[in-house]
């Protein structure tokens, strides 16, 4: 799994992405304002400290007025108190913004992948979704935490240390500044650079996580056709590319910090030199030199930071958009505004009208397919591997929406139905058995809810077979089921999927070889015991034992996109056509 | 082992590095705390009219330069460092993940997992490359610094210091807590993230039983309570960080009073009092930094505590040695089938295209073990999972070599637990699983696995391109074998015709593909190796009668000579075996062959008769 999507780095502030981000914090847009309000107070202050040094040098030190000295002290003092309080609530409502915010785009990410349909899960690796939900979130957060919010106190302090500085001495002031056209354009380059290899580590790590993640859901296959060595060379290729563009990216950010703090000392440098000449010719008081020293420090160390600021706006920055970019990804498929809840009156019938359907552009699996299922029908499809039976299925609950033509459920076209209510109606036993962690009794209730009563529980368990399968667990409906349900037997699994959708209690029942991986004992009870459950319900079962098949109402044969014939067992086979050389395959080499 | 030994013990193969950058951090420090010197000679200087301005500002120009070369260095390797020790701890991770049996991946969520994977890692990154220059360089600063200070005033000095002994305690207290409550942080953020891949991996589920706004409900209460957590964090660490600089403020301000003072009274020069400033402001930074620095620290080992606990879950690792015994004792042992390399070899010198997007193939692959051959037996095998009954009870069976014997039984009988075992993805106890007359626990892992064709229950395909599934056990198999085993897997022409052929990349899990197309690949997969040996565990279920017939017919020339157990619940397939052993509730109830089975009458009869009742009346 690569991640395909463009990795682009964009700008680090993009009015449009900021407005939108802006517009996230609504909620707790009164904490954001106040935080926002304290960032120049602390500024403020932070540059009152040198200044009362200052003063302390220039009238009470070299004047020798020690009350003045304390007088000055005490309101240091208070000084400090002030700015931790501020600091303390600065960062407690920042990281309460931020935190909030974060929840709440994870909810609406969640939320929003919830709403979307089978096609885009077959485009989006879970990998890269959960990079989404997570990783790309908490790197917004940094917005918060480090940077945009620090960057407005930043800039504030800049400018305010500009001011004074001139205030101070003008001319001492344009020596310090003389240096920042120099730091500004190698500050540039790097910033540049550092960007570009940035853009490398997020690719790399991403793609690194991809392959993780496949292999430790697949580690038994690797296992299995002892490849652990090779798979072992491919990750340690990823893992070295990670680590070299991760070197690579250190590489010009050190430059950066180290570029500024030496160009710093640089200026201190400077500034002894013409400032202490300044002094002699008395145009400098000796206060003014040490807060001109001091405002210089506090000067060059909010332009560092801002560089590594700006890394991590970035980075934000790009996480944003894709967040954003994944919240505007249009779900397929929309419940229409005020959905058909029922069908027509009656056992809800299935219809196919010329449909059309293809997974990927113009690769036909269903070619202009039509057929009818009636109401209370029971309809068993066929046809070999690869041609679409699933598919009929998937299209049936609208997991897909067809290219052309329409799919009828209940008299009403599928698009015309509130999408819950369609799949209320219409439960599926899918071919690929899905338990989720938790408890047996908790996968038999996701469909029901907790309105299920026990009796139901057990009569579904009892339909299904499964009820030896519970009762051969040690702790019965209680036992954990672990991922993907991988401590139970497959067949045991597809038991447990069937007595689920029995509980879910839908009119139209769809198996989709739901019992492929059972005997052909249980699937024989199971058969008898649906028989009760079917009547007056509409059922489409696929299966591939034809024993399976054989006491449906009609039978349909798939063949190249298409329902080619249609009928009860003994009349397909009197036919001669598709359906009875299936039939010959399979029982032609047994005689009784 | 501690943590804290563990991650001493990845630092040390670049003990040079860190030595290195450990000496120009010293060395940075020393130019840096020769800048407020200089400024204090000036200064002082200035006082007594005149002095040599230029000259201190040529030695702080040069100390400056030499300050920002020796920080680059430093940085360059230890950050580096760090990267190689992120690097070395994620390839240990992998290899020992790649030993773990299932009934590991059982018991671990993929999501937490992938968590300590990625989160774990780099925490451990950030203690190994930014956090051990900040201990260093924090370190050095405050000796330096100190020294300094002292230097110029003792008395001030201490005075400066008052409020440390303060400072030691909050820190101590602010780390335990930011430590307990980070675990917490991190906790929660492997459940959200299991969470969060189980719904996506399951939204067909989801789908079908519309049960999104439960899905919701639950993602938002993890969600709630990743935020609580969250919040209790920034709450400590919004009370406590600014709290050092609140310190450092004090230690300022003493100065500002009793160094004014001292000024005032002629104790100290003005230059050393503005030096002594200058140092002071020094120490703000790691002293701010401190509660960053031990937090980090702490969420370091943390990291590698829970990354600890997957190293130290006991793998899979054979013993070389054995394995080099085997190369010479035993001899060309796997009789006819050993020729089968050779000849594919032979016509299999074109390297089409398939090849060609496989990637680099590797130079001549070491000198392999033969592989097994033999029969296959099962003797008194019993055998149960961890906390359930037992799968299998006193099973004895063999399946001579060349032949093939099918399982059949009700779901849940304990026929995929024999493949399991067989293959050692659950260790068997000894003394009861045999291939070719040997234990199978004697076997190297590796040796045996290669020797098998295993076809596991559920078909898991990479989202690779088909020819790099199907070619997955061995990438060095030329295409014609490739092309041969889809044939026999019954795939033939059926890959052409997917939109890329060959190259078609299938989706996650293989989920792109029809059901009986990725068993089909599997199938086509375990084919490839060419293997003495075959295990095939029910993988005709989800492909139709036609097919199923058209490969058993490929099949069964294919596994001529091979030894082949099959599990099935297909009776057709079974009435074909040389043998048939029925399994029940984990036990043998019988075996024989077809024939015999039907006369004796048990279940294999029975079951037998329920297909045959149908078929009889779907005839009428
Ligand atoms: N990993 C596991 N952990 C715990 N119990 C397991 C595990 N795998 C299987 N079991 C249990 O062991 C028993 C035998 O399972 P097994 O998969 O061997 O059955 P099977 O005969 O292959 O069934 P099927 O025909 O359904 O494939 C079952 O009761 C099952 O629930
Ligand atoms: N999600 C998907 N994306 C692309 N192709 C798919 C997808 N699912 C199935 N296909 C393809 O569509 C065809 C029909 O598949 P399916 O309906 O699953 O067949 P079956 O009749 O075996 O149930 C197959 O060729 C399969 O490879
Ligand atoms: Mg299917
Ligand atoms: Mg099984």
């Amino acid at each position: 799994m690569t991640e395909t999507d463009p990795e682009l780095l964009g700008k680090a502030y993009d009015s449009r992405l900021m407005r939108r981000l802006w517009g996230v914090t609504r909620p707790h847009r009164r904490l954001v304002l106040f935080s926002m309000l304290l960032f120049p107070a602390v500024a403020a202050l932070e540059l009152l400290q040198p200044w009362l040094t200052k003063i302390a040098i220039d009238r009470y030190i070299l004047t020798g007025d020690w009350p003045g000295l304390s007088r000055i002290a005490a309101a240091y003092l208070a000084c400090l108190l002030v700015l931790y309080g501020l600091r303390v609530a600065i960062s407690y409502l920042t990281q309460v913004a931020g935190q909030q915010v974060m929840h709440d785009l994870r909810a609406a990410l969640f939320a929003h992948l919830q709403r979307q349909g089978a096609a885009f899960f077959d485009r989006s690796p879970v990998g890269r979704l959960m990079t989404r939900v997570l990783s790309d979130v908490e790197a917004i957060n940094e917005l918060f935490a480090s940077g945009a919010m620090a960057v407005v106190g930043d800039v504030l302090t800049l400018g305010g240390i500009v001011v004074l500085m001139l205030v101070l001495n003008w001319e001492l002031a344009m020596v310090t500044f003389a240096l920042v056209p120099v730091l500004a354009a190698g500050a540039a380059y790097f910033r540049l650079k550092a960007r570009e290899s940035y853009r490398g580590v997020r690719t790399r790590l991403a793609r690194l996580n991809g392959f993780l993640q496949e292999s430790l859901q697949g580690m038994a296959v690797i296992q299995l056709v002892a490849r652990e060595r090779r798979e072992a060379e491919l990750f340690a290729g990823l893992n070295g590319d990670l680590r070299r563009a991760q070197f690579r990216s250190t590489f010009f950010d050190s430059m950066l910090y180290a570029g500024v703090e030496g160009m710093g000392s640089a200026v201190v440098a400077l500034l002894l030199w013409y400032g202490g000449g300044q002094v002699l010719t008395g145009a400098l008081t000796f206060g003014g030199l040490v807060a001109f020293l001091e405002y210089t420090g506090r000067f060059f160390l909010p332009i560092r930071d801002l560089g590594a600021k700006y890394t991590v706006m970035q980075a934000a920055t790009v996480s944003a958009e894709r967040v954003f970019g994944l919240l505007d990804a249009e779900p397929g498929i929309i419940s229409p505004a005020g959905g058909a809840v029922a069908g027509l009156p009656g056992a809800a019938a299935v219809e196919f009208r010329n449909v059309w359907f293809a997974y990927e552009g113009e690769d036909w699996v269903l070619r202009d397919c039509s057929f009818m299922v009636a109401g209370g029908e029971r309809v068993a499809l066929v046809g070999p591997t690869g041609e679409g039976k699933s598919t009929i299925v998937r299209l049936m609950t609208r997991a897909y929406d067809v290219s052309r033509g329409q799919v009828l459920v209940g008299g009403r076209d599928v698009r015309e139905w509130d999408l819950g209510a369609l799949r209320r109606q219409v439960g599926v036993v899918p071919q690929e058995v899905f338990l989720f962690t938790g408890t047996v009794e908790d996968n038999l209730r996701v469909g029901a809810g907790a309105a299920a009563q026990n009796e139901e529980i057990e009569r579904a368990l009892r339909t299904s077979r499964a009820d030896r399968v519970v009762a051969s667990l040690p702790n019965g409906l209680r036992q954990e089921i672990r991922e993907r349900g991988h401590n139970l037997s497959q067949g045991q699994r597809q038991l447990l999927a069937i007595a689920r959708a029995l509980l879910y209690n839908p009119s139209v029942l769809a198996l989709d070889e739901a019992t492929s991986s059972v005997d052909p004992e249980s699937e024989a009870l199971i058969r008898a015991g649906l028989e009760e459950l079917l009547r007056g319900r509409t059922s489409v079962v696929i299966a591939h034992r034809l024993s399976t098949i054989q006491t449906a109402d009609r039978i349909f044969v798939l063949h190249r996109g298409q329902v080619r014939e249609s009928g009860r067992h003994a009349e397909l086979l009197a036919q001669g056509g598709l359906y009875s050389r299936l039939y010959e395959l399979q029982f032609g080499g047994i005689g009784p | 082992m501690s943590p804290a030994r563990r991650v001493l013990g990845y630092l040390r193969p670049y003990t040079a590095r860190y030595g290195a950058g450990v000496g120009c951090l010293a060395l940075a420090t020393g130019f840096s705390l020769g800048i407020p010197w200089q400024v204090k000679e000036a200064i002082d200087g200035l006082r007594g009219g005149g002095g040599a301005l230029a000259f201190h500002a040529g030695v702080i120009a040069v100390l400056a330069a030499l300050h920002a070369v020796a920080r680059l260095a430093s940085r360059f390797t230890m950050l580096g460092a760090g990267q190689w020790v992120e690097h070395d701890v994620r390839h240990d991770l992998y290899a020992h993940l790649e030993t773990l049996s299932p009934a590991f991946y059982l018991t671990h969520r993929t999501g937490d997992l992938m968590s300590r994977a990625a989160n774990d890692v780099q925490a451990l990154r950030a203690l190994a490359g930014f956090g051990a220059v900040m201990l260093a360089s924090t370190t050095f600063t405050f000796a330096g610094t100190l020294a300094a200070m002292w230097a110029i005033d003792p008395r001030l000095t201490l005075w400066a210091l008052a409020p440390s002994p303060l400072l030691v305690l909050l820190a101590r207290r602010f780390n335990h807590q930011v430590a307990v409550e980070s675990t917490a942080v991190q906790e929660q953020l492997g459940a959200l993230s299991a969470r969060v891949q189980e719904n996506l991996t399951g939204m067909p589920v989801v789908r079908a039983y519309t049960m999104e706004a439960r899905e919701i409900d639950a993602f938002g209460r993890l969600n709630g309570d990743y935020l609580a957590r969250s919040l209790r964090l920034a709450r400590t660490q919004a009370a406590f960080s600014p709290m050092m600089g609140l310190i450092s403020g004090l230690g300022g301000l003493i100065v500002l009073w009793v160094g004014g003072m001292g000024v005032l009274d002629g104790r100290l020069t003005l230059g050393a009092f503005v030096a002594f400033t200058a140092y002071l402001a020094h120490l703000a930074w790691p002293t701010i930094a401190l509660g960053w620095t031990l937090g980090n620290l702490k969420r370091g080992l943390a990291a590698m505590t829970r990354i600890a606990e997957i190293l130290d879950t006991p793998g899979h690792v054979d013993e070389p040695t054995e394995e080099r015994q085997e190369a010479h004792t035993v001899a060309t042992g796997w009789g006819s089938t050993g020729a089968i390399p050779e000849t594919v070899a032979a016509d299999g010198e074109s390297t089409g295209a398939i090849n060609q997007d496989r990637g680099p193939r590797h130079g001549a692959p070491n000198p392999q073990p033969p592989l097994l051959n033999g029969p296959i037996e099962f003797r008194r095998l019993s055998f149960g999972y961890d906390g359930r009954g037992r799968a299998l009870d006193d099973v004895s069976f063999t399946v001579p070599e060349g032949a093939t014997v099918v399982v059949v039984g009700p779901t849940g009988s304990g026929k995929s637990t024999l493949g399991a075992l067989l293959s050692r993805l659950y260790e068997p106890p000894p003394g009861t699983v045999f291939i070719g007359g040997r234990d199978v626990r004697e076997l190297p892992r590796e040796r045996l696995r290669r020797s098998m064709g295993y076809v596991p229950q559920e078909a898991f395909l990479f989202s690779r391109s088909i020819s790099d599934n199907v070619a997955l056990g061995d990438e060095t198999a030329p295409e014609a074998r490739l092309r041969a085993s889809a044939e026999t897997a019954g795939l033939g022409s059926e890959i052409e015709r997917f939109p890329e052929g060959w190259a078609t990349v299938v989706g996650e899990r293989g989920l792109t593909l029809s059901g009986g197309q990725r068993q089909r690949v599997a199938l086509a997969r375990s084919l490839v190796p060419e293997p003495a040996i075959l295990v095939l565990d029910d993988v005709f279920s989800a492909v139709d009668a036609g097919k199923e017939a058209e490969i058993l017919r490929s099949l069964r020339a294919a596994v001529a000579g091979r030894t082949t157990l099959v599990m099935t619940h297909r009776l057709r397939v079974a009435q074909e075996a040389d043998r048939i052993v029925v399994l029940d509730e984990g036990r043998v109830v019988e075996q024989g062959t077809h024939a015999a089975l039907l006369a004796s009458g048990g279940l294999y009869a029975r079951l037998w008769r329920i297909q045959q009742i149908e078929q009889e009346l779907a005839d009428d």
